[in-house]
């Protein structure tokens, strides 16, 4: 029988050697190439239809509601909605309720403005077909308030450029004249924009959050709530993949593949060891 | 003490009930009160930036000044947020009250690419050591409800990766875990989900009601 010293000792062990194999499973994939071919899930291809059946010159809200530390999952995202929509010229009005998130919207907007003539071809020059409207305290409030008066809630960009006579935002006065909206969340918003958006306003929503929030949102894709969904890293990777535009979702697909393998086997060892274990007390018993 | 008791209760009655009230009102002043209301609202949550800007700082300055372990990590935040602080108000020249031109990569810019994102993130990536080190410790299927658990855990994990589907296309079915694992989040996950949706909601209906009518008084300091 091994003492408790020992038994932590062995504990210490046994996780050093789980951070290490969980290391080499995320950066083996980056050095050695493996093909993993996939196909895009029922709910990201829905996400991708709705916004591909928009008419040019639609407005498109992108709510990114996160921070840095969701940057993995939701940076990709937003770079693929965001050169969807300058493919298809669609205009996309950009915000945020994360004050983090600023330099997040900030990054993506001027990152695919940059690449869009080499992309596309197209120049995308801020105010007239991107607005950057930036941060603002409120939450539900401040959803219900653009809900009223949009130009209101915003009455100024980013750059400090007045809303009001912006080309972007011709014809946009509050929630109801916007053509779609796309809430990237790592936290609750989602909710919060069915609630206080879509229900009270009635616009089309989709919705693209960080793996860990994405079964909550399962009840209000059955109810049309919302029309589309990414989950994850694997939800960004889809939508490059219909876009066909591989990004760093993609990139990280075989990492993801390779880690979430290691620890099914894991469990899998860890709990055939736990069974015989059990057998064996039994039957000293 | 009327004036520390009966004052904010009546202020939350009244602007509790104006505020439910005013959605079943189709007059244009409901919506003029509304919008007027939810600027109020933004206002009063500005300023709780500040007091968050506050508790944060005087947390670190109480840490700092007791020397408590790892007291240094305290003195981080603070160089940090002095750093930022003066490269924002200096923005690159154009000082605090115009913004640089869209085109501008500014020192702020830079601290924010190339501190906090790798930052931040390689934070919320540790997880992925601690979730793999956990699950193989206690992830166990003890009796046959832990057990359906970590069968549905397992092949929802597999079911969201392409692995899944270059094993399936083996044996002439690459779609087909993962449709099982759209199958577990659409069905058992699904009606979990929203049996927990509607108990949170029930819960904060019947806990707003209480603050309404002041039975619940915890917010003003004051116990039930």
């Amino acid at each position: 029988m091994a003492t408790p010293q020992e038994q932590i000792k062995r504990m210490t062990i046994i996780r050093h050697i789980i951070y290490a194999l969980v290391a080499a499973a995320v950066v083996l994939p980056y050095i050695v190439k493996m093909d993993m071919p996939f196909s895009a899930s029922k709910w990201s291809k829905k996400m991708y239809e709705a916004i591909d059946k928009l008419e040019p010159g639609s407005r498109v809200l992108l709510s990114f509601d996160y921070d840095p530390a969701a940057e993995a999952e939701l940076y990709p995202m937003s770079m693929a909605l965001l050169r969807h929509c300058f493919k298809k010229d669609l205009i996309p009005i950009v915000m945020t309720h994360w004050p983090d998130g600023v330099g997040m919207c900030k990054k993506a907007c001027e990152e695919a403005a940059a690449e869009s003539p080499k992309l596309w071809g197209k120049e995308k020059i801020s105010g007239r077909d991107f607005a950057l409207l930036g941060f603002r305290v409120g939450g539900a409030d401040l959803i219900l308030n653009m809900g009223e008066n949009l130009k209101g809630a915003f009455t100024k960009d980013f750059y400090d450029e007045p809303t009001a006579g912006m080309a972007a935002l011709e014809g946009v006065d509050s929630l109801r004249d916007i053509d779609m909206a796309v809430d990237l969340a790592a936290g609750i918003h989602v909710q919060v924009w069915i609630a206080y958006g879509h229900d009270r306003f009635d616009f089309p929503l989709g919705a693209g959050t960080t793996a860990v929030i994405a079964p909550k949102l399962y009840p209000f894709l059955q109810t049309d709530q919302l029309v589309g969904f990414l989950g994850g890293l694997r939800g960004a990777a889809d939508y490059e993949l219909m876009l066909e535009q591989s990004g760093k979702a993609t990139q990280g697909m075989q990492a993801q593949s390779v880690t979430h393998v290691l620890l099914i086997v894991m469990i899998v060892v860890a709990n055939a060891r736990f069974i015989v274990n059990r057998l064996r007390g039994k039957q000293e018993a | 003490m009327w004036y520390k008791r009966t004052i904010p209760l009546v202020i939350v009655f009244v602007i509790g009930v104006l505020a439910f009230a005013h959605n079943y009102v189709p007059y244009p002043e409901a919506d003029d009160f509304r919008e007027h209301m939810t600027k109020w609202f933004m206002i009063i949550g500005g300023f709780g930036l500040f007091l968050g800007a506050y508790s944060l700082l005087h947390m670190h300055v109480s840490r700092i000044r007791r020397m408590q372990p790892g007291w240094a990590y305290s003195a981080f935040v603070f160089i940090g947020a002095a750093g930022m602080i003066i490269v924002g108000l200096w923005n690159d020249g154009y000082g605090p009250l115009e913004s640089a031109p869209s085109t501008a990569k500014t020192w702020f810019d830079w601290g924010f690419d190339y501190v906090q994102i790798p930052c931040s993130a390689t934070i919320f990536s540790i997880l992925a050591f601690f979730m793999a080190s956990a699950a193989f410790r206690t992830f166990r299927a003890r009796n046959v409800n832990a057990a359906l658990l970590l069968v549905a855990a397992l092949l929802v994990m597999f079911g969201r990766v392409p692995a899944s589907e270059s094993v399936g296309a083996w044996f002439g079915q690459q779609g087909f875990f993962p449709k099982i694992a759209d199958l577990i989040m659409e069905f058992p996950n699904l009606a979990a989900t929203r049996g927990i949706l509607l108990g949170m909601s029930l819960g904060a209906i019947s806990q707003s009601l209480r603050i309404l009518f002041g039975i619940e008084r915890s917010y003003m300091g004051v116990g039930d």
